[in-house]
């Protein structure tokens, strides 16, 4: 089960998981952010406070916009990632490329410093 | 009987049939000889009889064999068989006759021997005609027999049997005793008679023939009759073979079934036609029925049933259409139309959308549980229309539309036969697309049996090592071929290499990405690289080949048994766990790593970390993919990496064997029977042992 939900906060996203992302709907993940990055917003932010679980086809779908977050010169930031979901990112390797911050204000702090 | 082949038995008869006429017309001819001479002690009369009734029986009972022997052939050709023989009897009578007019006013003329002679030919082929008709009227009323009909068909034999012997008994002809007899015989003809099941099945041509027969059988056995009884008043010389009640029964059965089958066939032709309409029905069902074969197609059963109501119905044009299928990607089609152009047929569907009932269903066109919509419209030459929609998987697959040129031109008992029709094309067509669909399943099945076991064939079924330790794997997958990847080489004597992989996502593609990965194995390994460099170039070539989203985790390790040193690196797989004797405990080799396939440039090299350590004897080292740590139970809890830590430090002094059994049960036993595995499990386990 997972559901999706996008806010707009002064000039960034939220996208905030709740529940699992498994190879039966990360599509619906993949086709989140890529609604996202077609605006003209630089700066997104996921809420991962409630993400119980995520699998090799979740952390498929991030890895496949690193590129374009580059290329867009877009910030990405993930935050409040429980400990099981912290572990996952970090032996992909994938917290090597993605800004992981562990709270709200860290996360923002980051996005608007940069 | 003796079992005589059919063949030599109908012989015997006919030459005992000869023999037994010839020494009839012997004895006869002696006897009138004698009595011509005056000559005194001349063969009694009853030698004559008792001849005859030998003819007689031989005859019944090769006619008997040999109508048999045809069981199978049509009324028709047993009807022409009887006539036939009827027009023999007579023509060879005609032509004795004409014989006498030849020799007329000579002394031959007169002589009574030679009479007697053509006597007995007439005679012989008298019976001949009526006992093989008789016969043949036997298979006639038996036609579609009961028990009863078939009882009193065997009471009329014996009752045949016992007049042949009549003669015997009573020898003064036509008195009451005879009379009474023959009447007896009429009646009992009569009652026989009635058995006619046979002639409905006759088309409207067979019956006309029939008839045509029936007249030649009566005519041949009225004159026969006539002529019989004209000889015994002509001579009073000749001993009178004719008066025997066998004969005459026969001559009163013979004669009155055929007048009854006459009478009959001719009040039945008009009513004919109804009959064979039915029979067309009934063998257009079982068309239907049988119609769809695997390799036909479902528009020749549709074929059949437009063919089968049109007659059903006599329908004088009509249109098949089929509506558009959205999801098969089928456009709407006009699939048959008989007796009616393209012009008439959209007149009169833009009058039928204008006119109720049609309109509400051919607008909308959702007919719910509409069976059929019949009534009539205004147009020139169609009085009354009936469509009928065909269903198949509860979907509407198109609309019959039938047309008749007269005003309610459609009965309750057509609109019943075309429902049935429509019915069972529906299922025709159903039973035909779930028998495709089947084939198709069973051919997908196989096929995924292929690359099970060619994906079975990818995992090596020996893994290298010397003396210095013992390895052992396994590997499950959660759908019919997995993403998990193992791997051995050895380099030399104390080199070996090792690999554990998974690839991201489950079944057909991950085999697929997962057999990329054993090529990329199988070429670097050969370059014998430090682990970190393998990996590398591992993920340079898996950038190219690797679609956008997946990724490949792995470790790869190098073994020096002789500097009992292992190499290794992580490409984002789990942590090996490593039991070390010396510390009394195992933990898990995190080091930095990233998955391959993630990075697709030459940063790579910048998250990957080599790790170098010695191992001594005893030393334990297990490799496994996320499958085994992220096993979930009923009650959705992780297998974990604590659970698989406690189970080497309480197993590892096991054989490499054992510790990766004890692991694999654990893990079953964590998750339980009911769930089925959602990702597939692989562990390696090492154990040194020098």
């Amino acid at each position: 089960m997972l559901s999706i939900n996008m806010t707009a906060a002064r000039e960034h996203l939220v996208i905030a998981l709740n529940g699992e992302v498994d190879a039966s709907n990360s599509v619906e993940l993949d086709e989140v952010i890529q609604e996202a990055l077609s605006g003209s917003v630089q700066k997104i932010l996921v809420d991962g406070r409630n993400l119980e679980y995520i699998s090799s086809a979740g952390l498929g779908v991030f890895m496949s916009y690193l590129e374009d977050f580059r290329e867009k010169n877009v910030a990405f930031v993930i935050f409040g990632l429980n400990e099981k979901v912290m572990n996952v990112f970090h032996i992909l390797g994938l917290d090597q490329l993605i800004h992981i911050k562990n709270t709200q204000e860290e996360a923002e702090e980051s996005l608007y410093d940069a | 009987m003796a079992k005589l082949p059919n063949i030599q038995r109908g012989k015997i008869y006919i030459m005992l049939a000869i023999l037994t006429w010839f020494a009839l017309l012997f004895v006869d001819l002696v006897r009138l000889f004698g009595e011509i001479n005056q000559m005194e002690g001349g063969i009694s009369r009853e030698i004559t009889w008792i001849l005859e009734i030998i003819f007689f029986i031989v005859l019944y009972l090769y006619f008997g064999d040999s109508i048999s022997k045809n069981e199978n052939s049509n009324f028709l050709n047993l009807i022409w068989r009887a006539a036939s023989t009827g027009l023999m009897a007579t023509i060879t009578s005609f032509l004795i006759i004409y014989f006498y007019y030849l020799l007329d006013g000579s002394r031959l003329s007169e002589d009574p021997l030679l009479r007697n002679f053509f006597y007995h030919v007439n005679f012989a082929l008298t019976s001949l005609f009526l006992i093989s008709s008789a016969l043949l009227w036997k298979h006639l009323i038996l036609y579609q027999k009961s028990k009863a009909v078939v009882q009193q068909w065997q009471a009329y034999e014996v009752i045949l049997l016992i007049s042949m012997f009549f003669v015997l008994i009573n020898q003064e002809s036509y008195d009451y005793g005879f009379m009474f007899g023959l009447i007896f015989l009429i009646i009992y003809g009569i009652i026989l008679s009635v058995n006619l099941k046979w002639i409905p099945y006759l088309t409207f041509r067979e019956k006309w023939k029939s008839i045509l027969f029936l007249a030649i059988i009566i005519a041949s056995t009225a004159y026969l009759l006539v002529q019989l009884v004209s000889y015994n008043q002509k001579n009073i010389d000749f001993v009178n073979l004719s008066e025997n009640l066998f004969l005459l029964g026969l001559f009163a059965f013979v004669l009155i079934y055929a007048v009854f089958s006459f009478l009959v066939t001719l009040f039945n032709l008009p009513t004919s036609s109804v009959f064979e309409q039915k029979l067309t029905e009934a063998i257009s069902f079982q068309k239907l029925s049988q119609s769809i074969q695997p390799g036909e197609n479902e528009e020749q059963v549709l074929d059949i049933l437009m063919d089968s109501s049109m007659s059903a119905a006599y329908v004088d044009a009509a249109w098949l259409e089929l509506h558009a299928q959205v999801e098969e990607d089928q456009p709407g089609k006009i699939l048959h139309q008989k007796f009616i152009s393209n012009g008439e047929r959209q007149d009169l569907m833009a009058i039928l959308k204008k006119t109720e009932p049609f309109a509400s269903y051919l607008n909308e066109q959702e007919g719910g549980k509409l069976e059929y919509i019949y009534g009539k419209i205004p147009h020139e030459t169609f009085q009354s229309v009936l469509i009928i929609p065909i269903r198949a998987n509860k979907k509407i697959l198109g609309d019959l539309f039938l047309l008749k040129e007269v005003k309610d031109g459609f009965n309750k008992e057509m609109i019943n036969i075309i429902s049935t029709f429509v019915g069972q094309t529906s299922i025709s067509i159903e039973n035909y697309r779930l028998l495709n669909e089947a084939i198709k399943n069973e051919r997908y099945r196989e096929e995924l049996e292929i690359a099970q076991r060619v994906q079975r064939s990818l995992l090596p079924s020996e893994l290298h090592h010397n003396e210095c330790f013992e390895i052992d794997g396994f590997s499950a997958a959660a759908d019919e071929v997995g993403g998990d990847y193992y791997e051995t080489y050895r380099f030399d004597r104390d080199h070996f290499a090792l690999i554990i992989g998974d690839v991201s996502g489950k079944g057909t593609s991950a085999a697929f990405n997962m057999s990329q990965m054993k090529g990329v194995f199988h070429s670097l390994v050969q370059l014998n690289l430090g682990p970190k460099d393998f990996l590398t170039k591992a993920n340079s070539a898996l950038s190219r080949c690797l679609e956008k989203n997946n990724f490949i985790t792995t470790t790869y390790y190098t073994v020096n048994t002789r500097e009992k040193e292992i190499r290794f690196a992580r490409a984002g797989h789990c942590p090996t766990l490593f039991y070390s004797e010396e510390r009394g405990a195992s933990r898990f080799l995190d080091i930095k790593g990233m998955g391959l396939g993630i990075v697709r440039n030459l940063s790579f090299e910048q998250y990957i970390e080599e790790g170098k350590m010695n191992y001594l004897p005893g030393d334990v080292m297990v490799m496994y993919t996320d499958g085994i740590v992220e096993a979930k139970n009923e009650n959705g809890q992780e297998f974990g990496y604590d659970n698989l830590r406690n189970i080497l430090d309480r197993n590892y002094h096991l054989s490499a064997r054992e510790i990766r059994t004890k692991i694999i049960e654990s893990v079953f036993a964590f998750v339980g029977k009911e769930i089925l595995p959602d990702d597939d499990y692989s562990l390696l386990a090492i154990k040194f042992k020098a």
